[in-house]
């Protein structure tokens, strides 16, 4: 029995059957092939696919009003859309030549705008078109202005042709999933096809690679993917593609402009940049020029166009190509230009802006499609027969307000094609996006595409961004396809390989992903302290003293800077009966500069900011641990045993946290920068501690609780006992949390390490440099220390000295070493 | 006529700028009646780098980038323009009589016409005047009966902004859209220019949008201070058949020898002064003093030797 018995076709026109239901003679053996596989080994297949597709991170975010991006998978089913080699040779001539024509029109409209200006076309579909960018009006005569990479949405017609139903000119998706989609058919292929040969798809990525060796004067480092970033749609697909093509993945930060160029933001310093692939829509590709609210491209970009430094792939400016109103000039322009009768038929469509074709439309809107000729904004698609009278009437009224900015279209039937899901095959709506690369004074046409299938049998509407699932496209035959050189067509990981390399917010990020994660860590260790002794949590005999209490209290406020805090004086007495409010607000108020809630959420900025270097695991960590974070502190009216023990939770994950990171992050790709941004940090907080802490001059109760505080909030407690095997006394923690070499925690042993990390950066020297000489001094004067010397005391003084003195040196050449260090690696000023 | 003019923004920031990217649109605009004798613009700190462009409406364009660390950015520019009102004079009569009625003119625009061509890029929605009202363009069509001249009734839409709104300085600002000022009946300048494009465009006649300056005077008797003015905004509509005519509706008057033309565009956001990217954290604050000056005696030396012609 045949698995297409069931397989009804209601359209007029079907891929596979003809009008008399006879299997189309080229599909004979695809159809042959699905036969003998059954159902069974076709289910098994489409696991096999979706097993390699999810495998491979094939995602595609979807946009959600409600709720941030969604991943979901993309899927495939195991049914090629297959066009013949006689048909593709006449589709193919058909799409150079349509992208030959829109590469004339694209550099004409910026040029000398003959085709408006002979009436070839009227200039409203240009001007009254939003994708029309003054701003680049003179760039068209420019050289390396052109229509680089195309990409056409086809579908077969009820003449049984493929007609054009949409241009994609700006930044066409599509190319990555396509090749996707073939690498994953191919593994099912040899089971279920065996002898079906197709067209091969690597001689276009070949064309691209040349391509861009040509505009980048045969040095691809000089060419990049900019993207949107991680949130965007297709964000799959511009990894994937900066693998194929070996240029870099860059975001707009990553960048910057100067004497009239583009440059790329590395740690080794800036790289001229002269070609640029884009999926940043045109308006959104520079925020002087262009929209000045976007925040996704780079101030200059259109000025280096400009002065010539710049080839972008697609120019800016070429939005206006995607317009439905050129559709009815199109057979005058490719005449105008080409003297050709134009090869591949479009959809009938009607430009409301002249009066005899509005009349038309008006008369006939119950049979048209309406829509707008730009589809930059919202694409709202009316469809006349499915509207009410009323609904209808407000429709003229739109149209006759603005009517060159609408075209009608007449609506057409497509053809379907079997697709496999859940154990059946139902015909469905299909669309096919090939794509174009300019070769020469030609097109190349890939041979191959994307082919979307409509979400639902009956569905007219074929988008990815609604959902939906695609399809393989096979050109059939192949025989001249060089199979030798198929082997260099192979998706390698491109991964940074050199700390050089690293582009310069990513490396900032890390920095602060470093300090961040060791105030957060600080913080909490201190703030669990100060609960724990309020709680009386370590149940001395001797309950915990007031002054002690109160010594702790304040090196927290200067601890986390969150005057005033149990420094304020005119709240003293409040403070003192209910520390636990101050902490509580020490604790969760986000609004708090220094509050841990602040620095969790700095921490949780970088922390997605460097999604793509940390390892999975860790995001899904952070995931959790924020939201209990978050849960605990919306939270009110918690005991403060729960305080503790949620302190306690949270620590522990900030731990494990930390050791993801450093497990996970190649020191390759900037591991030493985190850690220099964690030393730097942890320095910093723990001279702070030590000035409230160990400079005050107390009696021996007192101070023995507090320098168990001091200990206990660094967690080296343990540590100590073991070191010194004697009772706590100020010589010795002083000794060992400032000026020990061997405890990892000690300000010297820090000072030491941060010197050897210097050495391995991009930018160190035989001599120091700016940010090494402060930490050198540190260790200077951290040498020169004699300890009976610095904790001198004279009777009328309240605080020691001259090691308070000391640690405000420190503090000072911390906190120097780490603005000359952001200066020399992450603001370029003097390059 | 000979007019010297001080444009002097400020920016201070919250905090160190050491990166920005600034266009700067400072250059009087050359033509037949306005010629400019000098000019020279200067950036504190001093820019990094410069390059000068003709944007598609044809206004001089400064790029530049500065590089140096600052928490204040001071631009000056200074020029000395002369006017010729008896030319503009004659090209006021000429539009007047060359000018045909609306229907007309709306009939002509329907259809390809080689000299309309570039009026068109003024006729569509632009970034900050986007929509089309049906009450402003009911309120435009009380001027303009099918078979009335356009110059005439564009002169009586300009009287009736100017009869109907209100002057409130610090009421609106640059994003206020066209909507708001047509409900509040309030707004300076450039509110009114572009409310008045708002109202061309929407009974589809193309409308510039005209950035410059206007000389203003003194209550008699007294002197006038250094600094008083103001940029200045007015707009143009385009006459099929007779060219661009401006009016301003901020004075309601037809400029002829007191407005100084900086550039022109489709709204405020193609000719804005001054406009940067800069990399920061915090806010800023703007303040900006202008002054235009008349060189009193060379007036009329200059007004005797270009022309015999009194009016």
């Amino acid at each position: 029995m045949s698995i297409f018995e069931s397989y009804i076709v209601e359209s007029s026109i079907d891929e596979v059957f003809d009008e008399k239901k006879n299997v189309r003679q080229y599909w004979n053996n695809i159809v042959e092939d699905i036969e003998k596989a059954g159902l069974d080994l076709l289910k098994e297949k489409q696991g096999d696919i979706d097993w390699h597709l999810e495998d491979n991170g094939v995602t595609f975010n979807i946009y959600d009003t409600h709720e941030k991006s969604a991943q979901r998978s993309w899927s495939m089913d195991p049914i090629p859309f297959v066009i013949c080699e006689e048909e593709w040779s006449e589709i193919r001539k058909g799409l150079k030549q349509r992208a030959k024509l829109l590469n004339l029109i694209l550099r004409d409209l910026y040029s000398e705008q003959k085709l408006i200006k002979e009436n070839i076309i009227p200039a409203e579909v240009v001007y009254g078109h939003k994708g029309y960018a003054p701003e680049v009006f003179d760039f068209g005569f420019k050289e390396n202005f052109n229509l680089y990479f195309y990409a056409t949405d086809m579908a077969r017609g009820p003449d049984g042709k493929m007609w054009v139903i949409n241009d994609r000119t700006q930044a066409p998706s599509g190319l990555g999933y396509a090749i996707e989609n073939r690498l994953t058919m191919n593994s099912i292929a040899k089971d279920l096809y065996p002898d079906i040969m197709t067209r091969k798809l690597y001689t276009f990525v070949e064309d691209f690679k040349k391509l861009l060796e040509e505009l980048t004067d045969g040095d691809l480092s000089r060419a990049a993917i900019l993207t949107p970033g991680p949130h965007n749609e297709t964000y799959f697909e511009h990894a994937y593609l900066s693998s194929f093509l070996e240029i870099d993945l860059v975001q707009g930060d990553d960048l910057l402009s100067k004497n009239g160029s583009l440059w790329l933001k590395s740690l080794s310093g800036l790289k001229k940049i002269n070609t640029l692939l884009r999926r940043v829509d045109d308006r959104y590709c520079d925020p002087l020029e262009l929209n000045d609210e976007s925040r996704l491209g780079v101030a200059g970009l259109v000025e280096s166009m400009r002065q010539n430094n710049l080839s972008v792939i697609n120019p800016i400016g070429s939005a206006v190509l995607e317009n439905a109103g050129l559709n009815p000039f199109m057979e005058k322009i490719c005449e105008y230009f080409l003297q050709e009768k134009l090869i591949l038929p479009q959809i009938a469509t009607w430009w409301c802006g002249q009066k005899k074709e509005m009349d038309f439309v008006i008369e006939n809107l119950e049979k048209l499609i309406i829509k707008k000729i730009d589809r930059t904004e919202s694409i709202q698609v009316y469809f006349g027969k499915k509207m009410s009278l009323p609904e209808r009437e407000a429709l003229k009224l739109l149209l006759l307000q603005s009517p060159h900015q609408y075209v009608a279209q007449q609506e057409v039937a497509f053809s379907t094609i079997p697709y496999y899901e859940n154990g059946t095959i139902e015909p469905r709506n299909a669309v096919v996006r090939t794509f174009c690369l300019k070769k020469g004074e030609d097109y190349s046409v890939m041979n191959g595409g994307l082919v979307r299938v409509a979400a639902e049998k009956d569905s007219l509407i074929v988008s990815s961004q609604r959902g939906g699932t695609s399809k393989d496209l096979w050109i059939l035959g192949g025989k001249e396809d060089d199979i030798s050189m198929a082997h260099s067509f192979k998706y390698a990981q491109y991964v940074e390989t050199s700390i050089d390399k690293i582009s310069t917010p990513k490396a900032e990020n890390l920095f602060w992903l470093g300090r961040y994660l060791a105030r957060a860590i600080t913080t909490t260790r201190l703030i669990m302290h100060v609960v724990k002794k309020i709680t009386n949590f370590y149940r001395y005999e001797v309950g915990t003293s007031k002054e002690s209490q109160v010594i702790l209290q304040n090196a927290l406020t200067h601890m986390t800077m969150t005057y005033p805090g149990f420094l304020d004086v005119s709240n003293d007495e409040s403070l003192e009966i209910f520390p636990m409010r101050e902490i509580t607000s020490v604790i969760k108020d986000t609004s708090r500069g220094g509050s841990l809630a602040f620095t969790v959420l700095m921490l949780s900025n970088t922390n997605i900011n460097l999604k793509d270097i940390l390892a999975f695991e860790s995001s899904k960590l952070f995931d959790k641990m924020q939201k209990e974070w978050n849960e605990f502190i919306n939270r009110t009216n918690d005991s403060t045993l729960i305080v503790a023990g949620e302190l306690d939770n949270f620590l522990i994950y900030l731990m494990a946290y930390k050791e993801l990171v450093k497990e996970s992050v190649f020191k390759e790709q900037g591991l030493i920068i985190y850690d220099v941004g964690y030393k730097i940090e942890s320095a910093l907080l723990l001279i702070s501690k030590s000035r409230s802490m160990l400079c005050l001059k107390l009696d021996r109760f007192i101070g023995h609780d507090v320098l168990e505080g001091i200990l206990n909030s660094q967690e080296s407690f343990n540590a100590y006992r073991a070191f010194y095997r004697s009772s706590v006394n100020l010589e010795n923690v002083v000794d060992f949390l400032i000026i020990n070499p061997q405890f990892p925690k000690s300000l010297a042993y820090m000072t030491a390490e941060l010197l050897k990390e210097f050495k391995l950066l991009p930018k160190a020297k035989e001599e120091l440099t700016s940010y090494e000489k402060p930490i050198a001094q540190a260790q200077k004067l951290l040498e020169s220390i004699q300890l009976v010397n610095l904790l001198k005391i004279e009777k009328n003084e309240g605080i020691y000295v001259k090691l308070d003195a000391m640690l405000l040196k420190l503090s000072d050449l911390y906190l120097e070493c780490s603005s000359e260090f952001s200066n020399t690696y992450f603001s370029h000023y003097d390059e | 006529m000979i007019y010297n003019i001080f444009h002097k923004t400020v920016f201070n920031y919250q905090s160190t700028v050491s990166f920005s990217h600034n266009i700067a649109r400072l250059k009087p605009k050359e033509s037949l009646s306005q010629k400019l004798l000098e000019f020279s613009m200067e950036f504190t700190p001093k820019e990094y780098e410069s390059h000068e462009f003709i944007d598609s409406f044809g206004n001089e364009n400064m790029h530049l980038l500065l590089r140096e660390p600052h928490q204040s950015l001071c631009v000056v520019g200074k020029s000395k323009v002369e006017i010729f009102p008896e030319i503009i004079k004659e090209q006021i009569n000429n539009l007047r009589a060359k000018s045909i009625s609306f229907g007309n003119a709306l009939e002509r625009l329907s259809k390809f016409h080689a000299d309309d061509l570039e009026a068109k890029q003024f006729l569509y929605e632009s970034k900050l005047i986007t929509r089309k009202s049906k009450l402003i363009k009911d309120y435009a069509l009380e001027s303009f009966a099918k078979e009335r001249d356009i110059f005439e009734a564009t002169n009586e839409l300009m009287e009736r902004i100017y009869t109907d709104f209100e002057f409130v300085s610090g009421f609106s600002d640059i994003t206020t859209p066209v909507e708001k000022t047509f409900e509040t009946r309030k707004g300076v300048c450039q509110d009114f220019a572009q409310f008045g494009i708002s109202a061309l465009r929407s009974i589809g006649l193309p409308a510039k949008y005209m950035s410059g300056y206007i000389e203003t005077l003194p209550p008699q008797g007294e002197e006038k201070l250094f600094g008083a003015d103001a940029s200045h905004a007015w707009f143009s509509v385009y006459i099929p058949n007779a060219g661009w005519a401006e009016f301003d509706p901020t004075n309601n008057i037809i400029p002829h020898e007191q407005h100084i033309l900086l550039g022109s565009g489709r709204d405020y956001h193609d000719i804005s002064p001054l406009k940067g990217v800069v990399m920061s954290s915090g806010g800023s604050h703007l303040s900006v003093m202008v002054d235009v000056r008349r060189e009193e005696e060379k007036v009329y030396m200059q007004a005797q030797t270009q022309s015999q012609n009194q009016y």
